[in-house]
Formats: structure tokens, sequence, C-alpha cells
């Protein structure tokens, strides 16, 4: 039994969009249903910790309703940062074992969820190459300091599986040193937790831009569709 | 796994020959839930089916009026209530007072649409919000909802809004693996038919077997690779 915490708070600044970026319409359906459609067909998935943008539960509510969530879900206030908002959520969880995904990477399948509560690891998540060269640089003097190696760089993905314990570790060693951090894989690492990764898809795009909100109508759409 | 069926207007015409053929195909559909207005056919045609029907087939009967939402949609919850889920969905039911603009009565046109559009969404919309999983929806328009004629001013209506309403189901439902299937027959001998045509010779025209084996092939294997499009069924 494995809880998914699902990160739905954030107000979608760099979307550029009328509302919350978690109500942004992919296909014409509403990002977030994508992750809980595809959480809700995972029989291991016990319950679901939600949180939503300010003012926005009712909306959420509904959704969860329409369409036919059968999988408990909870909900949460979102956090002032993301870091603040999976604090929160944390708070709701039951299970010692807990997914985490977000709902701008709409192109999550059961599937991969499955795959992280099947691996051996218990902090595990999907991390993908990078085709991209990344540079370390001191953005104030714009100096280029130094290089990185790219085969032994991953772009991090979700959804990410974490044991409880070991998650909060990391949470707890965020706040005493004081290090934002915009995911929790590293955090956890830092922390001194052992951390895994699974290859990840290519496909698993995190929309937040209105170009993304293309994409990923167009990839979503021709899901499984063949010489696209 | 032995599958649901749900046909609407399934007392007579394109609906009870759909019922029939599916019964005896090798589609692994073992119940059929047969919805129709109570009428004489549908006394007569579901006690012959019953009387047809392989043994381990279950043939459920519901009277409703498919153009009494109140009544389709307590129907429906009532309906998964007792079978867990509805596999293929059959959107048969039709209604037609065809009759020039100067005389339509705006009754009929609501009652057009009630039966032939709003019908099928409330039976798709209800059963999702219920938890439903479709594997196949078909949804029955006409040829006429894509080229309107005068004097169906009504009927066109509703069957051209019925084609739209499934390229949206086709892409909105893809995530559950649904497929909807668009089906625009031509003339066919049916007890509408001869509403719209009645000094036409029924034996000349395609006949509900015809449309009924398009259906059956739809609902198997074959059906994913043509069931993209509208599929107009003409002979």
């Amino acid at each position: 039994m494995i809880s998914l915490i699902l990160l739905n708070g954030g107000m979608g600044a760099r979307a550029r969009t009328a509302g919350p970026k978690q109500f942004v319409k992919i296909n014409g359906v509403p990002i977030v249903a994508y992750s809980l459609k595809a959480a809700d067909e995972v029989e291991e998935i016990t319950e679901i910790v939600l949180n939503f943008p300010p003012g926005h539960r009712d909306t959420l509510e509904d959704l969860v309703r329409d369409y036919a969530i059968s999988t408990p879900v909870k909900y949460a206030d979102a956090g002032e940062t993301r870091q603040g908002s999976v604090a929160l959520l944390l708070d709701q969880v039951t299970n010692d074992s807990v997914l985490l995904h977000e709902s701008a990477r709409p192109i999550v399948t059961a599937d991969d969820f499955r795959t992280l509560i099947q691996s051996e690891h218990a902090n595990v998540g999907f991390m993908r190459e990078i085709s991209f060269t990344v540079a370390p640089v001191d953005p104030d003097t714009s100096r280029v300091t130094g290089s990185l190696e790219r085969a032994r760089l991953r772009n991090v993905q979700l959804p990410q599986k974490f044991n409880l314990g070991d998650l909060r570790k990391g949470h707890e060693y965020a706040s005493e040193s004081g290090t934002p951090y915009t995911e929790d894989a590293t955090m956890c690492v830092d922390a001194g937790v052992d951390v895994f990764f699974i290859e990840g898809s290519e496909n698993n795009l995190k929309v937040t831009t209105p170009g993304d909100v293309n994409l990923a109508t167009m990839l979503l759409r021709h899901e499984g569709d063949e010489n696209v | 796994m032995s599958k649901t069926a749900l046909i609407t207007g399934a007392s007579k015409g394109i609906g009870l020959e759909t019922a029939r053929r599916l019964a005896a195909s090798d589609l692994d559909i073992t119940t059929f839930i047969l919805m129709a207005r109570p009428s004489v056919d549908f006394d007569v045609n579901f006690a012959a089916l019953e009387a047809q029907a392989p043994s381990n087939v279950t043939l459920v009967r519901r009277d409703v009026d498919l153009g009494d939402r109140q009544a389709l949609i307590a129907a429906i919850h009532d309906l998964h209530g007792h079978h867990k889920n509805i596999d293929y969905l059959i959107n048969n039911a039709g209604f037609t007072n065809p009759v020039p603009i100067h005389q339509v009565d705006f009754a009929d046109f609501e009652r057009s649409m009630a039966v032939n559009l709003y019908a099928p969404f409330t039976l798709v919309q209800e059963l999702l919000h219920l938890g439903n999983r479709f594997e196949v929806i078909v949804n029955i328009s006409s040829t006429a909802g894509i080229t309107g004629r005068s004097g169906w001013l009504t009927y066109s209506a509703s069957k051209a809004a019925v084609i739209n309403m499934s390229e949206v189901m086709r892409d909105e439902l893809k995530i559950y693996g649904t497929r909807v299937v668009c089906l625009s027959p031509g003339r066919t001998a049916t007890a509408l038919r001869r509403v719209l045509a009645p000094d036409e010779d029924p034996t000349t025209i395609m006949q509900p077997q015809h449309v009924a084996q398009v259906i059956e092939t739809m609902l198997g294997p074959t059906g994913q690779y043509v069931d993209q499009q509208n599929v107009i069924v003409r002979q």
C-alpha cells in the first residue's frame, strides 16, 4: 500500500495562463485529471493527497467527483514554496511509502507508477539522459565557471517513490540547512539517503509554458498512434 | 471475461437486429440490456429473442423512454447497481417527425434532440460519473446528419450533432482506451425510415441486419482500424 502525493498547488506564473495552471486544459481536459486517472488505475495506491491553489478546493473536488476517482482523496493547502507544499502534504500521508508526482506532468501512465512501486529500491525516480550540454556559471558576473560531464547528469523527472521516513529526513535537512531545493531526490541524497533512478521517457513533459500546452496536447492526442 | 452490452432502441429495427447478431457472435457478450419504450413490438421481439438466445446469454429488458432524461438517469443508476460495467454501449434509439420548417412543432424538435442527442450524451456522462469504463461506444447517426435534406430539419440537425459529439468523445475518452464509433447508415428499412419515406418499398433498400453486421465488425478487433471517423454504411 502506497500513498500518492500529487503536487498541484503552483499558480502557473511561467505558463502565463489565465487561471492556475492545474486547470489548464490539455486536449480539452483539465491537466490534473490525467494524473488522477492514471493513479486511480493502480491498485496499490490507496490514497491520493492533493493540494490546491488558494481558493480552488471546490473546483478540484468537483473534478475528482466528475472523473469518478475511486481512490480516497485528501486535500492539503499549498505552501509558500514547493518544499513547503510537500511538507504540508506529508502530514496527511498514512502509508510508509509514498509516490510523488506533479499535475504539470500529464503524460504519466499507471504503468509508470507501477514501475516505481515494483522497484527494489525504496527511493527511486525517473530520470532522463540530457541531450544538451549544461554549463555551470556565475549569473552575477556572466562568467562560465567550469564544465560538467553530460554522461553523469540526468534530467530529474517525476513521479518518484520514497520511504516516508527518508523523505522526511530530506525535508528536515533542507529546513535545517536553509537550502532551497526544487525537487526531492537530490534533497534526500544531500541528507544522506540512498536514491536511485530509472530511465525515464522523453515524452514525460513538464507543462510550464504555452508552447508546452500545445506539445502535450499533440502528444496525448496521438498517444498509442503509430508514425507520430 | 464476459462482457455486457447496452443497446438503446432495441425493441425493433437496427437495435433489435444488433442484439440478435451480437448474442450469436464470438465477442463473448453474455449480458444484453435492451432499452426501449414499452410497446407491443418490444413484447413480441423480446420474447422471440429470449427463445433464440444461447443459454449462456442473459437478456435484460428495460422499459424507458429515452426522451425522458430523468427516467433515463434513474434507469442508468439502477442498471449500474445491478450490472457491474457496461462494456459496449450502442446508442441507437432515434426519433423523427419530418416536416418543413413552417410546420415544425418545437416540442418535436426538442424530442428529436432529447432522443437522438441528449440520451446518448446522458448515458455516457452518467456512466462515466459512476466510474464505468467503456470498451466501445457506438453512436448511430445518419447520412441525413452529413447532408441536410428538405423536410428533415429536426432530424438532420440532431444527427449532425451526433457526428460531432462522437468526434469529441473519441478524443476525450481515448485516455481510457475507449473506442468511439460513429455510424451513419443511409436508407435502412426501419420504422423510422417509413416515417421519413412512407412511399418507399422497404425491400429495395438496406436492411437492419446489414447495419447490425457492420456494428458487430466495429465492436470486434477489425473495428479499431476503421473507427477513426464517421463511418457511412450505405447500400
